[in-house]
């Protein structure tokens, strides 16, 4: 078995900069020049890394915020040098960390497509054998000689992922980049990088959209603050994972405010009989339970909860305080349910932020964002940005015979 | 895929093998996935990814690896041009007006209101021969200077040599030099200049201002990632240098005591060999250019080992 990729004791330092101080006093000159060189905090974004990918595999990487997975694909596409370690690539790499990488809004898709093409490393001959092949794929033939300005979002990933799509790696490195365009265009992503991996390419695959890790990956490598702490085959590593809990410590200490007066400690979703459930129907019930602590008597709160879709854009909220009686926290644990009778949403990838608030403050106790990502799957199907509850009933009516 | 050739100098053994090897309904040229890995790994290139260093042999191995990137440089390079004048009204124009607005604003002021030597010829042309070198030193330099801070978004998400963006400025700025080298054709028919055999030693003099240039650019575009004084200090940086170089006066005038100081800039030697051997037909003056291309060539080398040790980490700090 060959090894396509290895990573041999791998750590990553940042130097974080201090906060920037008053550039016009001559105090802060003096403090600007000691923190280049003196006063910098180091934050090791991985340690001691040790891995190995033999060829074709596909290895998932999945890991809440900040616990490394981008640093890992940084490192192995040499966008950034590794503290300490050696990784060692056997053949061709091609990294695609975003979509579009190098557009230029002036110039048509079809320069474009030259553009890109080139920074991500391919051949002028390559890219020449490949356009048709790389136009069809986004879809967008009649647009390609307009300017990439005029193009709405959609055609622009599509043609960013087009052109990825077509260059031809030993070794593919890909981070999020399944989060682009409509549920169609995704599947046909998808469908594109299995058969990238049917050639025996090998795959690292980034990601916090679990679905599609189950259906691309061999395996995969749950990670935490800088460290792998779990690698195993994707179904184990994907339940080790969601054993985690979404929650990462934080510190009792709000910067803003001194001491946290209250903070969020759960979140759960559950399904219309009031089981755990991590994956949601579109027109089915739902319940979401948020867990908190009050450290001390809170007059007038308000829960909120956030669904983000992968497009970033906020898709819904859910309130205490639209409706319903005012809160009012003694100290101590508790819990608040939102419950939904028939969900909204549309099938796709969720992130949720929980908020916690003082009301008439405009002032947050805790926010916890990106805490949970939820998967709603076709239950009702009705075309549309949402599902919309409703009732009917008939007014009048032909005689039946 | 490498079908043993059946040539009757093969072994009568081998030859036996492959007869049963066929009977076994075996396609000859099919290979187990050990066989295929195992020659697959032989063609592929490894890639050993290691922490930063400041090391000779480190560079060489990318120089050799920037063969590869040509093709980019190339795309990068007619990209810039062709994005440059999109949306403008005057287009190509503008590598021309530039130098020519310069050279009349220093006629004006040098041949009119005050009296520079210019060594017999007309002050135009004399000036213009050198603005020609020195607008490809500046304008190059200080688009290749803050290339990196500008492309942060393609740094910190795809790798390439880092060194590929300057390049690419270097490179833009050769066309508009060519661009801009045509009015002075014109100036010099228009006002009876004749060029000589030694008008070739403009090879080697635009040889050792493109390597200053790269090496400079290297420097800079380096050092602007960590502090950004650089960019903003370009301007009056480059407005200093130009009247320390024999821009709008003759070498012969700078004091004969001050001559060595004064080479010290390469542009120096650089700007005043172009116009000798290009104006007056004269050999060059070889104590300035052999200065200035002593200076350039050492300073390559160095800049760009700099620009790759810092290049491991941009990324991180841009």
């Amino acid at each position: 078995m060959t090894i396509d990729l290895k990573l041999d004791g791998v750590y990553k330092r940042y130097r974080i900069k201090q906060a920037e101080t008053d550039p016009r006093s001559a105090m802060g000159f003096v403090r600007r020049i000691r923190s280049r060189f003196l006063h910098r905090q180091d934050f090791w974004a991985v340690s001691d890394l040790n891995f190995e990918v033999p060829r074709g595999q596909a290895l998932g990487v999945i890991g809440h915020n900040g616990a490394g997975k981008s640093t890992v694909l940084k490192l192995v596409s040499s966008i950034t040098a590794p503290t300490r370690g050696e990784i060692t690539i056997q053949g061709r790499v091609a990294a695609l960390l975003e979509v579009g990488s190098g557009f230029h809004p002036e110039l048509t898709g079809r320069e474009n497509i030259f553009l890109s093409g080139a920074i991500l490393g391919m051949r002028r001959k390559e890219i020449h054998a490949n356009l048709d092949s790389i136009i069809d794929f986004a879809e967008i033939r009649p647009f390609i000689d307009v300017p990439v300005k005029r193009y709405s979002s959609g055609m622009y990933v599509r043609l960013g992922f087009s052109i990825a799509a077509h260059l031809n790696p030993d070794v593919l490195l890909l981070d999020e980049v399944l989060a682009v365009g409509d549920s169609a265009f995704q599947q046909k992503c998808i469908q594109r990088i299995l058969e990238l991996k049917h050639r025996s390419i090998t795959i690292v695959f980034i990601s916090h959209d679990l679905s599609a890790v189950e259906r691309l990956c061999d395996r995969v490598l749950v990670m935490q603050r800088g460290n792998v702490i779990f690698d195993g085959g994707t179904g184990e590593s994907i339940a080790h994972y969601r054993s985690l809990g979404q929650f990462q410590a934080r510190s009792m200490v709000n910067p803003l405010a001194g001491v946290r007066e209250a903070e969020i400690t759960s979140l759960a979703f559950l399904d219309g009989e009031g089981n755990t459930a991590s994956s949601l129907l579109t027109g089915a019930p739902l319940r979401a339970r948020i867990g908190y602590v009050a450290h001390e008597r809170i007059p007038a709160a308000g829960f909120s909860l956030f669904f983000w879709g992968l497009d970033t854009r906020l898709h819904c909220q859910f309130s205490t305080f639209l409706s319903g009686p005012r809160l009012d926290l003694g100290p101590g644990p508790g819990m608040v349910e939102f419950s939904c009778e028939e969900l909204g949403l549309q099938p796709g990838v969720y992130v949720v932020d929980v908020n916690m608030e003082r009301l008439g403050k405009a002032e947050n106790l805790d926010y916890q964002s990106r805490c949970a990502t939820i998967q709603v799957s076709a239950g009702k199907r009705v075309r549309g940005e949402f599902f919309s509850p409703h009732s009917w009933r008939m007014l009048e009516q032909g005689k039946a015979r | 895929m490498n079908r043993p050739s059946p040539a009757p100098t093969a072994s009568a053994e081998k030859a036996e093998g492959l007869i049963i090897g066929k009977d076994m309904g075996t396609p000859s040229d099919r290979r187990t996935p050990e066989e295929a890995s195992a020659s697959a790994t032989k063609a592929r290139r490894v890639k050993l990814i290691r922490p930063p260093s400041l090391s000779p042999v480190h560079c060489f191995r990318s120089l050799a690896s920037l063969t590869q990137y040509v093709d980019l440089l190339l795309t990068l390079s007619l990209h810039r041009l062709k994005v440059r004048y999109k949306q403008s009204l005057l287009g190509w124009a503008w590598a021309l007006l530039q130098p020519l607005a310069l050279m009349a604003i220093y006629t004006v002021i040098f041949s009119m209101v005050t009296k520079v030597p210019s060594e017999g010829l007309p002050y135009p042309v004399f000036v213009y021969a050198a603005l020609l070198p020195w607008a490809y030193f500046s304008n190059a330099l200080t688009a290749s200077a803050s290339s990196l801070v500008t492309h942060q978004q393609l740094i910190t998400k795809v790798y390439f040599p880092r060194e590929i963006l300057p390049l690419s400025y270097v490179a833009v700025g050769v066309v508009d030099f060519l661009v801009a080298s045509t009015v002075l054709a014109g100036l010099m028919i228009y006002h009876h200049v004749a060029i000589t055999a030694n008008a070739l030693y403009l090879v080697p003099i635009l040889l050792v201002e493109t390597a200053f240039i790269i090496g400079l650019s290297l420097l800079l575009a380096a050092i602007q990632v960590d502090f950004r004084d650089v960019g903003l200090a370009m301007p009056l940086l480059l407005q200093l240098w130009m009247f320390a170089s024999p821009v709008v006066y003759p070498l012969a005038q700078v004091p004969a005591r001050l001559r060595g100081v004064y080479l010290l800039n390469p542009m120096a030697g650089i700007v005043e060999n172009f116009r000798r051997v290009l104006l007056q037909g004269r050999p060059p003056d070889f104590e300035s250019l052999n200065t200035a291309a002593l200076i350039s060539f050492l300073f390559l080398p160095l800049a760009y080992l700099y620009f790759k040790a810092r290049e491991a980490t941009m990324a991180d700090v841009i």
